[in-house]
């Protein structure tokens, strides 16, 4: 039937060729929907535009400028002369890869367990997944403070069994196992995903073509899986390099990545213009990351996958 | 044309999906079954240890924090009631939180509205920003709005932390709108009009209630998030008005005693009977539907 | 206009304890008047003209794109016309909006609301209506009787199968016991078996019932099936509006020759009128009569002829005067038995008929005959020959 006429597609059905009301019943198109739409969505439009396009772009400027206000790069050229903050930006990116990494060993197991359970199983299992968002993050780096403690129950494991205990708190190690807790569930939804949608005939498939069960899994369920993949790494690592407040408290004094150096320069140093340029450029340089990890598993992916 | 049961079974069973059941062979099968349900167990003991250990060691009769308690004890919660600061700091979190769920629900289904159905200028713009909004760290939000607000003359009030907020839970609440409307079958609002409603009926009776799920769940995010959120508290408030996390955070710097751990049992608490008031009302599968943000 | 009337009973007006006694309705007379559409820039509606009769079931036939369920969607108030108007009863309805129509639509998805019971979504419109709750039950479970779903009223839409969320939506069309009842491509996402058999009861049901009934379909067993008429709809126009018979075995134009089924093309000069038809010459010798679509052509003019399979009759020539041999032999016997001769090519088995393959003068032409009939033997020589109501004369185009 005229593509454009189906009714189920919901385009086109006002004359002048967009979509009609909420409801459908007025196929009178005096006003552009285009102002409806603009109406809709202008309160969201209006938080953003103030609370966060406004206010970054505030801060872009303000990296640019001395803390007297004049023009300058010296704020850039600070960071990236300074090999102590080169080392901080390398340990930041180096402790996200070790999250994302993380994340991606405990998570596809995981996602591939949940993927053969029902679904009230799955919807369980999940909350248990999601419950780490759901308490308060202070709460929960607390708890973990507890557990990693030098007097803590791992520690008194390891004395149990006559072994001397590792030193697991106010370290990469805690501020990772930290971390991996969190950002666990931002893994495991993507691959979720991404594993429901491969067409469950596929391994039957193979393996009535002579497949074992492991080149199954490495040659049809992994790489149709690399787009769950992708996204969650994607947003695990962007979110563990910008996080403050778990490495803030399981990293104690001698973990300290850039959200903190954002921190202390401006509430400390009150050197606004410097957080500011510390911020972009994590941000930059998670971008960059980011977009060639994406690119580069894509090309092994091949576009089909993520079609 | 699947739409219409793609939308009832996209609410019945979100989380199911049509994921075929590994063909288990024999032995084998059953011992790998085994394996991955020990791997489960494990997993969900990480998940949930922090958590249980707060709420062990909440009970200790210990003055300070200690897993296993020794002893048990409600004394810190006792505590907890001649610490009225704590009590100001959870009233001003849960008013700003609820503020944040319900404000955000409102804009982001007007917005989720817009995105899906109308063509305005910026309009991809605007989904764009939403859909990577998260990648820019909270951190720098919290210091860009802080000499935003300066820089505006607007003292710091719950009002200020509700609107700083919303950057963080809007996205949320669109995108999941948007979810809901991909599986709302137009057609039923077309069947609504021509069985006699008026728009603004068509969209009480048939639009809200497929994104009714998505809405609840996207409130619910807003709640928790709001609630929970440091990073921007830490910029937004005033040493007169600390949210709870702030309040404890701080609280920490100086502190190691049982209270800390009774307020974060108190507040998964808070967090438990919001996720049972969900299960009741729409079911938690919604909760999963999220693409997730920050 | 002719089959239309042919469903109106003699019942009186409509009562509520029965839902199916508005047969014998008098209203819902449709008139379509110079409908004009255009989507995207493409324009997909391009002049349709129409008037249905009270009670009249009619399709919209035709392929994807042809700009049926455009039209179906202006009569049902959910696109507006670029020119032209569409009046019910003789009131003019092209600019209300579909809220303040009376038309009960049933979608190709069913578009049931899936938050609702089959029984809320049965009386959603009596709801709309400002009905009391009570007497909203009351007629939803008579409707539910009505379509055969007596007792399903609490479930679910997600809890039936396709046939019964069909039934559920089509209750849902009727309880408002409206002007028209619009059906756009309603049986296309069910199993074959179940599409025979909904559209059997849909029919029955619109007989009972008695409400004007726009089919939109791409499928022309269905059209053949259920309708009182059927317009042919091709590139926004409609090329045939007639009853299936006619439609079937005269069709006007290349497009529903084609589209309706398998077709005889063969091309010839017309050669005066007979007494049940029009003769036509193929070939330059051999007659052959057939109706024609609208005037009747001038003798001489060339004319393009349309015969079903089913209606063509094959017999072998007789011994005089095939002695000559050849199919495309010279003189006379035409005047005397009029047919085409012609040399069988093929046979081939159908189950319940057999194909026959008949080479001609004008080409092949292709015959079915009957279970039982005498199948010719490869090589013999036969005319094919078919009564004038049962082909088609047009102009060749």
């Amino acid at each position: 039937m005229a593509g454009s006429a189906r009714v189920a597609d919901g385009q086109a059905l006002t004359p002048d060729g967009s979509a009609p009301a909420p409801g459908g019943s007025r196929p009178v198109a005096k006003r552009g929907p285009w102002r409806t739409g603009l109406l809709l969505a202008s309160p969201a439009i209006a938080v953003f535009a103030l609370l966060f396009i406004a206010p970054l772009f505030m801060l872009v400027y303000n990296s640019f400028r001395t803390q007297a206000g004049a023009p300058t790069l010296h704020n850039y050229t600070r960071f990236l002369g300074d090999s102590f903050y080169r080392d901080v930006l390398w340990h930041t990116l180096w402790i996200g890869a070790l999250t994302t990494l993380g994340c991606l060993v405990v998570g596809y197991p995981f996602a591939v367990y949940l993927r053969g359970r029902s679904p009230r199983a799955r919807n369980y299992l999940s909350l248990v997944l999601l419950s780490p968002l759901l308490i308060s993050m202070v709460t929960r780096a607390y708890g973990w403070l507890v557990l990693l403690g030098p007097k803590g129950p791992i520690a008194d494991g390891f004395q149990a069994m006559g072994l001397e205990a590792p030193k697991m708190l106010y370290n990469d190690t805690a501020v990772v196992i930290g971390m991996v807790h969190v950002m666990l569930a931002y893994m495991v939804l993507p691959l979720m995903g991404s594993l429901d949608r491969i067409d469950p005939a596929l391994t039957p498939a193979a393996k009535g073509l002579g497949a074992s069960g492991w080149t199954c899994f490495w040659r049809i369920t992994v790489p149709l899986s690399l787009p769950g993949m992708l996204a969650g790494s994607l947003i695990v690592f962007s979110l563990t390099v910008s996080s403050f407040v778990t490495p803030a408290i399981l990293g104690g004094p001698t973990v300290k990545l850039m959200p903190y150096f954002v921190y202390t320069e401006a509430t400390s140093n009150l050197n606004w213009p410097y957080a500011a340029a510390i911020g972009f450029v994590l941000i930059v340089v998670t971008t960059i990351l980011t977009a060639v990890y994406a690119r580069l598993l894509r090309g092994r992916g091949g576009k089909e996958v993520f079609a | 044309m699947t739409t219409a049961r793609e939308a009832e079974t996209a609410t019945a069973t979100e989380a199911s999906g049509a994921s075929g059941k590994p063909i288990a062979a024999g032995v084998g099968g059953r011992a790998r079954r085994l394996l991955g349900a020990v791997f489960a167990a494990l997993v969900g003991l990480f998940l949930l240890a922090p958590v249980l250990v707060t709420i062990a060691s909440s009970l200790t009769t210990t003055s300070y924090v200690t897993f296993p308690p020794k002893g048990l004890t409600l004394h810190w919660y006792a505590e907890l009631l001649n610490r009225p600061e704590f009590l100001d700091s959870f009233l001003l979190s849960i008013g700003v939180a609820a503020g944040a769920a319900v404000v955000s629900s409102a804009l982001g289904l007007a917005a989720g509205l817009a995105i899906h159905r109308y063509p305005f200028p910026g309009k991809a713009v605007l989904d764009r920003l939403f859909s990577s909004a998260f990648a820019v760290p909270t951190i720098v939000l919290g210091i860009g709005l802080l000499q935003w607000y300066a820089q505006l003359g607007m003292a710091s009030s719950p009002l200020t932390l509700l609107l700083a907020h919303l950057v963080l839970t809007v996205p949320y609440t669109v995108r999941l709108v948007l979810a809901g409307l991909a599986g709302l079958d137009r057609s039923a609002e077309l069947a609504a009009a021509g069985l006699g409603a008026k728009a603004p009926r068509v969209f009480w009776h048939v639009t809200l209630p497929a994104v009714r799920g998505p809405l609840i769940a996207g409130a619910f995010f807003a709640l928790i998030t709001s609630f929970d959120d440091l990073t921007i508290a830490l910029f937004v408030v005033t040493t007169d008005m600390q949210t709870l996390p702030v309040r404890i955070f701080n609280y920490l710097q100086y502190n190691y005693d049982p209270t800390v751990t009774a307020v974060g049992t108190v507040m998964v608490l808070f967090a438990a009977v919001a996720v049972v008031i969900i299960e009741r009302v729409v079911g938690v599968a919604h909760l999963f539907g999220a693409d997730p943000e920050n | 206009m002719t089959a239309g009337t042919d469903t109106v009973g003699t019942e009186s007006a409509p009562t509520e304890a029965d839902p199916a006694a508005r047969a014998g309705s008098t209203r819902g007379r449709l008139v379509l008047k110079g409908i004009h559409k255009s989507l995207g820039g493409k324009e997909v509606v391009r002049g349709i003209d129409l008037t249905m009769e009270p009670g009249e079931f009619l399709t919209l036939l035709g392929p994807s794109g042809c700009g049926k369920s455009t039209t179906l969607n202006m009569v049902a108030g959910h696109l507006l016309p670029d020119s032209g108007a569409v009046e019910v009863d003789g009131r003019d309805i092209t600019r209300l909006p579909a809220n303040r129509r009376s038309m009960g639509m049933v979608f190709q998805s069913y578009a049931l609301f899936p938050h609702m019971t089959v029984a809320e979504n049965i009386a959603f419109g009596l709801r709309m209506r400002k009905v009391g709750a009570a007497r909203r039950s009351r007629r939803a479970a008579e409707f539910l009787e009505l379509v055969g779903l007596d007792g399903m009223g609490e479930r679910y839409p997600r809890q039936l199968s396709g046939g019964q969320r069909q039934r559920t939506a089509l209750a849902r069309a009727l309880i408002v016991e409206p002007d028209l009842l619009l059906l756009d491509e309603p049986f296309s996402n069910l199993d074959a078996q179940l599409r025979v058999r909904l559209r059997e009861e849909v029919g029955a049901l619109q007989r009972r019932v008695g409400t004007t009934t726009i089919l939109v379909t791409h499928d022309q067993d269905e059209a053949l099936a259920v309708s009182d008429r059927i317009a042919v709809m091709a590139e926004g126009a409609i090329h045939q509006l007639d009853v299936p018979e006619t439609v079937y075995l005269r069709p006007a134009t290349d497009f529903v020759a084609q589209f309706v089924g398998e077709v005889n093309v063969l091309d010839g000069t017309a050669a005066g009128a007979a007494a049940d038809g029009h003769r036509c010459r193929i070939g330059g010798t051999h007659l052959v009569t057939a109706t024609p679509v609208g005037t009747a052509p001038g003798d001489g003019e060339s004319v393009r002829l349309y015969v079903r399979p089913e209606a063509v009759r094959v017999r072998a020539l007789p011994e005089a005067v095939s002695g000559k041999g050849g199919p495309a032999t010279t003189s006379a016997p035409a005047a005397a038995e009029p047919g085409l001769p012609g040399t069988v090519e093929a046979t081939r088995f159908l189950g319940t008929r057999v194909r026959c393959v008949v080479a001609t003068a004008a080409g092949r032409v292709e015959a079915t005959l009957p279970f039982g009939a005498e199948v010719p033997g490869l090589g013999e020589e036969v005319i094919c020959a078919w009564q004038a109501q049962h082909a088609s004369l047009t102009a060749r185009p």
